[in-house]
């Protein structure tokens, strides 16, 4: 595709580009798809940790939207309707796939997960900084449970009881696991910050 | 309140704090680092939303699917014509050869693009390829493997000629742009997976073609 004829799909307005999508335009379904890449590619690929899968998944939520555009009425935002989409998409294709979820109920803390329990004793604080790429990589290494509810309530910003609705949790258990994972990761971000200074 | 008791209901804790919370966070450094840091990791990773790009292989994908799935629309040409019976059975061979050269093709041109590329221009292309296609400005004209594919679908499938024919257009299109991208910068590693990606959509084009019109 050139240059020109990109810029002049960015160019349409997202109510007009919906409009002409669904009189089956092709150029109106790319202006969509460059309008929202970014944010499904990225929930895709942090929910997965794989770029192959991520892609599939990517595809698929937009294949579904497209297929389904034509039912679109603007009652609510289409962003918020195509990504509420692709999550379920994700969500779907993880239990399909039965790929390692940790059941959310049956998250036991373990040893090594908890907490420490020694205020006051040896434990560096992050001083409220967080290198992003360091961040990434932690999430990456979360136990599957913990990092949906993290992602879906810290990245993409919904609320323990819309969560708790897509996940099939109780809202209880959603502030839990997220809890966890937050803890989970700043124990891996405070361990990686102590190997970097130890390092020469 | 107790630490202990601050960190049972650390989860529960939103934007707001009660007296007692607060309290205790004024007196114990440890906690209040704690949640901090708790914080610190939350709005971080708010700035991860939308903060990665697909490959352009996932839109080629999407797009070769709207179109087979009829969502974009064509003009569509009807063709009456009687098809010929063993017309597609002659033919059905020529669908994994024809993906075949494709392919192959790309990875000759990918291969030329990544290696050699000074010598991309100079060198004549290699015997046994379809010359025709390295001119820059072929991707634009059917080839007449393209109007032989077309022609094929048209006495199988006559409704979905114009599909093929819009697909084919579209991805020489992209050959095109990808092959002008390529020879304008041949180190660019992102234009180069585009124009093989180009290629291997190519090959699918032929292959559905060709599944999809045969009896």
């Amino acid at each position: 595709m050139t240059d020109a004829k990109k810029q002049q799909g960015d160019r349409l307005s997202e109510a007009e580009a919906i409009e002409r999508a669904k009189q089956g335009d092709a150029e109106a379904f790319e202006s969509l798809y460059n309008l929202h890449k970014r944010r499904v590619y990225s929930l895709c690929l942090r929910m997965t940790a794989n770029t192959a899968a991520a892609e599939d998944l990517t595809q698929e939520a937009f294949l579904q939207l497209f297929r389904k555009i034509g039912t679109f009425r603007g009652e609510s935002a289409f962003s918020t309707w195509l990504h509420r989409m692709a999550v379920n998409v994700v969500l779907m294709q993880l239990r399909k796939k039965s790929l390692p979820l940790v059941p959310l109920e049956e998250t036991l803390e373990t040893e090594e997960e908890a907490p420490r329990k020694e205020p006051g004793a040896d434990d560096p604080r992050l001083a409220g900084s967080v290198d992003r790429m360091q961040l990434q990589r932690s999430i990456a290494s979360l136990p599957p449970g913990y990092r949906m509810i993290f992602l879906l309530h810290d990245v993409e910003g919904y609320e323990h009881n819309e969560i708790a609705a897509m996940v099939g949790c109780s809202i209880g258990n959603s502030k839990s696991q997220l809890h966890k994972a937050r803890m989970k990761l700043r124990e891996i971000l405070k361990t990686s910050r102590a190997e970097k200074a130890i390092k020469p | 309140m107790t630490c202990e008791e601050f960190r049972r209901v650390l989860p529960e804790l939103g934007s707001g704090h009660r007296i007692e919370q607060d309290a205790h966070l004024k007196s114990c450094g440890a906690c209040s680092d704690l949640l901090e840091d708790l914080n610190a990791i939350s709005r971080e990773a708010r700035l991860l939303q939308g903060s990665e790009d697909p490959s352009p292989w996932v839109w080629n994908s999407i797009e070769v699917a709207l179109r087979h799935e009829g969502l974009i629309r064509q003009p569509q040409l009807q063709h009456l014509q009687t098809p010929v019976p063993m017309q597609g059975w002659r033919l059905r061979w020529l669908a994994p050869l024809v993906a075949t050269v494709v392919i192959v093709f790309g990875v000759l041109i990918y291969q030329r693009g990544t290696g050699q590329p000074q010598l991309a221009e100079r060198q004549p292309p290699p015997a046994g390829v379809v010359t025709a296609n390295l001119q820059p400005k072929s991707a634009e004209v059917m080839g007449g493997e393209d109007l032989q594919l077309l022609k094929t679908v048209s006495e199988r499938t006559p409704a979905m000629r114009a599909t093929y024919e819009a697909d084919l257009r579209s991805v020489n299109a992209y050959i095109r742009d990808a092959e002008q991208s390529v020879n304008s910068n041949p180190n660019d590693e992102v234009a180069q997976q585009y124009l093989s990606s180009a290629y291997e959509q190519k090959a699918m084009v032929y292959e559905m073609a060709l599944d999809r019109s045969l009896p």
